[in-house]
């Protein structure tokens, strides 16, 4: 592999400042994810998937602080930015989608509003041009009654329908890179894999570099090419998807095998 | 929304009315509310002047009628001018924290602590009495409300996962702000405007009868009222309808902002 991968994420250190106490969050984290790759970052709660992830476009809280290690996004040092070559990378080059869509939409407008204002965000275009490419955004990502959906409030429509509205509003830009923090532990199954067949699929389609975040071993072993786990802020071990479920290398990534195996979900 | 709502009903008729009366005044009374007929002095109402006359032979109809024209652009005006710097200032505070915070919040402070009547009959003290300048100190004198509100609806809304989605998104801090934050805080705001219009009116009232406010001739329900005072004795109507104005449009904002509230909730 000579080609450079897209995200290059190397010695991460995330601490966290609570009042006077430093908590050391994400400790030493050291990944990669490569063009149209899916890489699966797993792990337990509180072992920093989420705060590695908020990383990668230094979206952290205020509290928290990248204290070494280095970010690269497509050539670009990350961390060297200035705050509006930041603001014009979010959305554009890399996008987020979150785990409960509900609170992650506005609930003061519609989801055609939204969405239309996102294309505005980051590309020339008139409002009525960005209420039609909303329109085709939503059927995308195959939502049955396009215009009465971006007519619809956030509290109007089902859990799985403000998902799909969310993914249309962050591939919006067609950005290179899709994060996507556990984006269907909020659903009910039968919607999970339908949201998970839809993001494969736009994958397909659209050639973005995926990394999905979830504690779900199920789910990271079908649709990942890579997986990282993570482990008290450390990554332990990660690979080749097969190569890590065979023969895990760290004891916590055989615990947590085996509890999936246990519970008969692998 | 409507439904079962009988103070945003009332309050929304009456204003509504009273707005429609302001507008068309010079349809409803033909008579120049300034025209003095030395031949009508202290006229009790009649059909012809339905409230009376002053002392000078003015309809006081017409009077009253391009008063509230003042009272209320005055009350609107003011409370627009309340509002914009609060909201201005509050979302700043709330969303920037710390020195920022304290520094604005720590000026609305020391501003509440002054009773308005007095901070404004000072500043009153030292400029030109217009109707511009009234409607500017009113406005400059009531942000503090507005403010405080903002910024505590802010502090909770920007800890919202939507804000986060937003930053995700690729959006600058100033359209957070004014896209995202400041309509999800607007509700409480407009309750407080609302009522905030039947103050700066009370406050204009009050002024104009310090003869501090609108200067005569224009006519404003306030200094309607100086002149009552003189006549108490023989002409209660130059006291009455006045009053009745301003006690039922206070009455109207005030129904307002109740039905407001029990919507917003």
């Amino acid at each position: 592999m000579s080609e450079q991968p897209l995200l290059e994420i190397t010695d991460l250190r995330v601490t966290f400042d609570l009042e006077g106490r430093r908590l050391t969050a994400v400790d030493g984290a050291q990944f990669s994810v490569a063009r149209n790759e899916t890489a699966v970052l797993a792990g337990e709660s509180g072992s920093g998937k989420t705060i590695t992830a908020l990383a990668i476009s230094r979206l952290l809280p205020p509290n928290a602080a990248i204290s070494s290690g280095s970010i690269r996004f497509n050539g670009h040092d990350i961390l060297r930015m200035s705050q509006e070559e930041l603001t014009g990378m979010r959305g554009k080059e890399i996008a987020y989608i979150f785990q409960e869509p509900v609170s992650f939409l506005n609930p003061v407008f519609t989801i055609g509003d939204q969405i239309a204002e996102t294309i505005v965000l980051h590309q020339r275009v008139a409002p009525q041009q960005a209420r039609r490419q909303a329109a085709q955004l939503l059927e995308q990502v195959r939502i049955p009654d396009p215009q009465r959906v971006l007519a619809s409030y956030p509290h109007q429509l089902s859990g799985g329908m403000n998902q799909r509205a969310f993914i249309a509003m962050s591939l919006a830009c067609q950005p290179r890179l899709l994060v996507a923090d556990e984006p269907t532990t909020s659903l009910d199954v039968t919607i999970e894999r339908e949201i998970l067949d839809l993001l494969m699929e736009l994958k397909k389609s659209l050639g973005f570099s995926l990394l999905f975040i979830t504690h779900n071993l199920a789910i990271a072993r079908k649709i990942s090419d890579r997986v990282i786990i993570m482990f008290q802020g450390k990554v332990v071990d990660q690979g080749a998807t097969d190569t890590v479920f065979r023969c895990p290398r760290h004891h916590h990534t055989r615990e947590l095998i085996q509890a999936y195996e246990k519970i008969g979900k692998l | 929304m409507m439904k079962r709502n009988p103070y945003l009903k009332i309050g929304l008729t009456i204003i509504g009315l009273l707005m429609l009366i302001t507008l068309f005044a010079p349809w409803l009374r033909s008579a120049d509310p300034a025209q003095i007929d030395a031949a009508q002095l202290l006229m009790p109402p009649s059909s012809a002047h339905p409230f009376g006359t002053d002392q000078l032979g003015r309809d006081l109809l017409t009077r009253i009628i391009y008063g509230a024209r003042i009272s209320l652009s005055i009350g609107f005006i003011a409370m627009g001018i309340a509002v914009a710097v609060g909201i201005l200032l509050g979302s700043l505070a709330g969303f920037y924290g710390r020195l920022v915070d304290t520094l604005i919040m720590r000026c609305a402070d020391v501003m509440l602590c002054f009773p308005t009547f007095f901070l404004i009959l000072a500043v009153v003290a030292f400029l030109e009495p217009s109707i511009f300048n009234i409607m500017a100190i009113i406005g400059l004198t009531s942000w503090m409300g507005p403010a405080r509100l903002i910024r505590g609806e802010i502090l909770s809304l920007k800890e919202r996962e939507f804000i986060q989605a937003e930053r995700a998104l690729g959006a600058s801090d100033a359209r957070i702000i004014l896209r995202h934050l400041v309509p999800n805080a607007l509700g409480p705001v407009l309750v407080n405007a609302t009522l905030g219009i039947s103050a700066a009116i009370l406050l204009e009232t009050g002024l104009s009868f310090l003869g501090l406010g609108v200067q005569p001739p224009v006519p404003s329900w306030g200094n309607i009222l100086i002149e009552a005072k003189s006549t108490l004795g023989v002409a209660w109507w130059i006291m009455i309808f006045p009053g009745l104005a301003i006690l039922v449009t206070i009455l109207g904002f005030n129904f307002i902002a109740e039905g407001l509230k029990k919507i917003i909730g």
